[in-house]
């Protein structure tokens, strides 16, 4: 998933850059193609969640948390994991019947030349939060292994990601 | 008050709090505005999220995050941002706060391309916070600097507040373009007036290269350096603006000739191998998908907001409203500034000024006039501690070891400036008037 | 006994949500004599405060073009906003908002109300549980504003053009490059060149957006919207819910808005256009003869290959065009004369 919401960003600049230039040069503009521009915003968000999550990528307030112990981060970590379960769960679920919904409409674009399908592009939605909640439930998990040993250091894959560059 | 007025005061507070204990800021935003709206009308309203999702996800205008974030992470990986930094700081000779105003100039050129406030932040930090850290930069300064410098764009047109504020106050788009640029220069200006003060009296802060380092450089390198380094990253913003002005894109999609631009030099300058593009595209998706994550999160609290009534609470305020056009306007000022602590801009001028804006056209007040200062004051929410979108994009990007305390603190002097800017304006109008009847527009 | 049944109902109160698809603020669509607001609250007030109708504009609840799924899924009981943004779930919507080359507004108004149009329209709607009403309607729209004049058919090839809708494909078979841009894009893309002309509604709301500092050359009769229904879209498990005399209420309060709606845009147009032409150096004028005469052709085509698409779609274009056929030969004995007076 990371690698297609990967691939979409760089399909999105080139898309993007050839339709202006396509334009620009030889009056050329498919609407479907217009349509894809915005269409390749869905995956690089809603599959970028989790990924971002993973790599621990999430911005938060650390004034009070970076004055904490070692424990009660772990503790701060493990409600917020839980908080993005939740959420996770919740958007997902409320989503795929809007999803269901559009799927049984057969949803299109409403202009000629536009694309089909629009159900699909939809479906990032469930899918996305989705995969939030399984991040969340994996850093629970991490959490819970800081909380049962707050002496050790952070476990290493957390480490290797919070080292690697952003 | 009522339950529900209760119950949008303890969602404000919860959303604070989760936030201060550490919870990503995200989370905090959705979780209250589930709690608090469940609370208060159930879960019928809450079948309408997936449709705001949708909208986010699908909005236009937000292209320009990952074009611009793609550009930003580019130039960084094949060090065309450093290089450029550093050679501007050498150029700079002596002047202590040199590096400072190369932000503040690159947010204005950026801020000519986009009203993205994400984009700008985001990109302007990662280009320059790991470059003045290493040269001794105060990181408050810094994080002032850059977030100040990238909210820039709200006001110097093309913007969406303006764009959305054309609709409300019913004066065409091409009209508040031509009145904000004025201000959106004196702002920048302002902001560069103060940086030189600090040079001279703070420069500790804003440190130039030691006179050691730079008598290392002979001046024909020096000036082969600005050749090499910072004429192709120049070019890029030429080419955004450029692309704009000269009609081969609109706004949104100029963004696209930055990255593609972007893409151009790193293989120029031989930074370019498919790792790198790999590094490039990951840390465009971590960086999109932050930003995303905020707005995605942002629409259950907004939901909520307006389902327990805070809408009305809003505008109850206006029964406090004072007589006479001077406290009126002074009046707006402040229910703006203090909704900016805790709502999202978009929502702020949603409520607020249809409310607000008929009283102003029975006082005869110059709508356009209006409008910049509001444009402003809006502004100006993007950098007020708790709630400022612009703190939170940089807080995403910053290097380890900048904290929020670093952020928030920073950010200050910049507010006040802001006010500053905002005071200007009030007391010569013509600032804003006289470049749209200028011109005709 | 019944009397005492439909008396208790009737003393019930009724809060619904509408959603709008337009932006705070704006004239007309959501604001103004005849708008949406206008017409929730003399809604309101007819009904004694029995029915209590809040008003979203876009953004505000849901985003501009998500009514329909709301309303169809119950959440939102009311939808304000034009049939044809439904295409892409149903394409036979398109008609009951305009069709190029189509019914002028008397013609419209007299196939929906007397032509079976409106019945056609529930029908239509009928399988999504919805229910739907005229709410509007602008008036007769204009071609657009372009940079340079546009004199023989060959200078359309390789416009570029912002253009939505059914009219788009039919400029793009004579070879203009259409571009979809969202409103706020349009004054910056057109003043700029990056396009070369651009579509939106007429004059009062074109001078709103200021593209009359962009371009010049305004092109007036809107062949591709000879008329602009603005829908009134209800949740029908929500609408049979309602006693009789509220639906009524409902129904009269629309027919007010859809008269004082084209009513404030005529005069508004009337003053908009005069002052754009006096005062601004417009150029205003309708498109040459042959070009019209070629846009009608492609037209043509292009609706009758859509309608032997889609059956729903050919049920409808044939009343359409049946009504059509027989207005146009009583509206070329009456109206058209009389304009010439
Ligand atoms: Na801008
Ligand atoms: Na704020």
């Amino acid at each position: 998933m990371g690698g297609l919401a990967r691939f979409c960003v760089l399909a999105l600049v080139l898309m993007v850059a050839t339709n202006v230039i396509l334009r620009y040069l030889f009056s050329i503009g498919p609407v479907s193609l217009q349509e894809l521009e915005w269409h390749l915003v869905s995956p690089i968000a809603l599959l970028g969640l989790s990924y971002s999550m993973k790599h621990r990528a999430d911005v938060r307030i650390d004034f009070l948390y970076e004055r904490f112990s070692v424990r009660l981060r772990a503790l701060v970590d493990l409600l917020s994991s839980l908080l993005t379960v939740a959420i996770g769960g919740i958007i997902a679920w409320l989503s795929i019947f809007y999803v269901i919904q559009s799927y049984n409409l057969n949803e299109g674009s409403p202009d000629p030349g536009g694309l089909a399908f629009r159900y699909l592009l939809k479906a990032f939605i469930p899918l996305g939060f989705g995969l939030l909640l399984l991040q969340g439930v994996a850093d629970c998990f991490r959490a819970l292994i800081q909380l049962r040993n707050p002496d050790n250091a952070m476990p290493v894959a957390a480490q290797l990601t919070a080292e690697e560059p952003v | 008050m009522s339950g529900n007025e209760w119950l949008v005061i303890g969602m404000i507070a919860g959303f604070l709090g989760l936030m201060i204990l550490g919870v990503p800021v995200a989370i905090s935003l959705a979780v209250s505005g589930f709690v608090a709206g469940y609370l208060g009308f159930g879960t019928n309203l809450f079948y309408l999220m997936p449709a705001r999702l949708f909208g986010v996800v699908t909005n236009y205008t937000l292209l320009a995050i990952p074009l611009f974030v793609f550009m930003g992470v580019m130039l960084e990986k094949s060090k065309v941002a450093e290089n450029m930094l550093e050679t501007i700081g050498k150029a700079m000779g002596g002047l202590n706060g040199g590096m400072g105003l190369a932000i503040i100039l690159v947010g204005v050129l950026m801020g000519a391309s986009t009203g993205i406030v994400g984009a700008t932040v985001v990109t302007v930090g990662l280009l320059t916070l790991p470059a003045l850290m290493r040269r001794g930069y105060s990181p408050s300064v810094s994080c002032g600097t850059i977030c100040a410098s990238g909210t820039l764009g709200q006001i110097i047109p093309p913007s969406l507040v303006l764009i959305l504020l054309s609709d409300i106050v019913g004066e065409s788009v091409g009209t508040l373009f031509a009145a904000a640029f004025i201000p959106g220069l004196i702002l920048a200006s302002i902001y560069i007036v103060y940086l030189l003060l600090l040079g001279v009296f703070k420069k500790e802060l804003v440190p130039a290269i030691p006179a050691e380092e730079r008598a290392l450089i002979s001046r024909k390198k020096l000036i082969k350096d600005l050749f090499a380094h910072v004429m192709p990253p120049l070019l890029l913003v030429f080419a955004v603006l450029g692309s704009i002005i000269g009609g081969v894109a609109a706004p949104t999609e100029a963004a696209s000739m930055g990255a593609l631009g972007a893409l151009l030099i790193a293989v120029v300058a031989k930074g370019f191998n498919p790792a790198m593009l790999k590094e490039t595209l990951h840390g465009t998706l971590v960086i999109s998908a932050m930003v995303f994550f905020i707005l995605l999160c942002a629409q259950p609290f907004s939901l909520a907001f307006r389902g327990l009534g805070g809408d009305q609470m809003v505008h109850a305020m206006f029964d406090l409203l004072p007589g006479g056009e001077f406290g009126a306007i002074l009046f707006l000022m402040v229910v703006l500034f203090v909704l900016g602590f805790f709502l999202e801009w978009i929502e702020i001028s949603y409520i607020a000024l249809p409310m607000f804006l008929p009283v102003f056209m029975n006082y005869g007040t110059d709508m356009v006039w209006l409008a910049i200062m509001v444009a402003m004051n809006l502004q100006m929410s993007f950098l007020t501690p708790p709630f400022g979108w612009a703190l939170f994009f940089l807080k995403g990007v910053a290097p380890k070891g900048i904290t929020t305390r670093d952020i928030y603190v920073g950010v200050l002097p910049f507010v006040a400036l802001q006010l500053l800017a905002l005071v200007v304006l009030f007391q010569f109008p013509a600032l804003v008037t006289w470049l749209p009847e200028a011109i005709g527009w | 006994t019944p009397g005492i049944v439909s008396a208790a109902a009737s003393k019930e109160t009724f809060n619904l949500k509408m959603t709008n698809a337009y932006p705070p603020g704006s004239p007309f669509y959501v604001q103004g004599p005849g708008s949406p607001t206008d017409f929730c609250q003399k809604v309101g007030e007819m009904s004694g405060g029995r029915l209590n109708i809040s008003h979203f504009a876009a953004g505000e609840l849901i985003p501009a073009l998500e009514g329909f799924n709301a309303v169809a899924q119950g959440t939102v009981e009311m939808n304000a906003a034009n049939a044809y943004f439904w295409a892409g779930k149903i394409p036979a919507a398109q008609f009951f908002t305009t069709v190029p080359f189509g019914l002028n507004t008397q013609g419209m108004m007299s196939w929906l109300y007397h032509g079976g149009g409106l019945k056609l329209w529930h029908e239509l709607y009928e399988p999504y549980g919805l229910i739907a009403f005229p709410m509007g309607n602008t008036g007769v729209q204009m071609t657009g504003w372009f940079r340079d004049p546009i004199e023989t058919v060959s200078d359309l090839n390789g416009l570029k053009m912002r253009i939505p809708g059914l009219a788009g494909k039919v400029y793009s078979e004579l070879g203009v490059s259409v571009r979809l841009l969202p409103g706020g894009e349009i004054f910056p893309a057109l003043e700029r060149g990056v396009i070369d002309a651009a579509e939106f509604v007429g004059p009062y709301q074109d001078r709103r957006l200021g593209l009359h500092k962009a371009a010049k050359n305004y092109y007036t009769t809107g062949w591709h919207e000879p008329t602009n229904v603005t829908e009134l879209l209800i949740n029908k498990k929500v609408w049979d819910s309602l006693p009789k005399d509220l639906q009524m209420i409902i129904q009269m309060a629309a027919q007010a808005s859809v008269l004082e709606s084209l009513a404030w845009s005529e005069a508004n147009n009337a003053d908009a256009l005069r002052d754009l032409v006096e005062n601004e150096g417009v150029i205003a004028k309708p498109l040459p003869a042959p070009i019209v005469s070629r846009l009608k052709e492609v037209t043509s085509d292009t609706l009758s290959t859509m309608a032997n698409s889609d059956e729903q779609i050919k049920k409808v274009y044939d009343s359409f065009m049946a009504f059509k056929d027989k207005h146009s030969s009583w509206a070329s004995l009456s109206e058209k004369p009389l304009l010439n007076l």
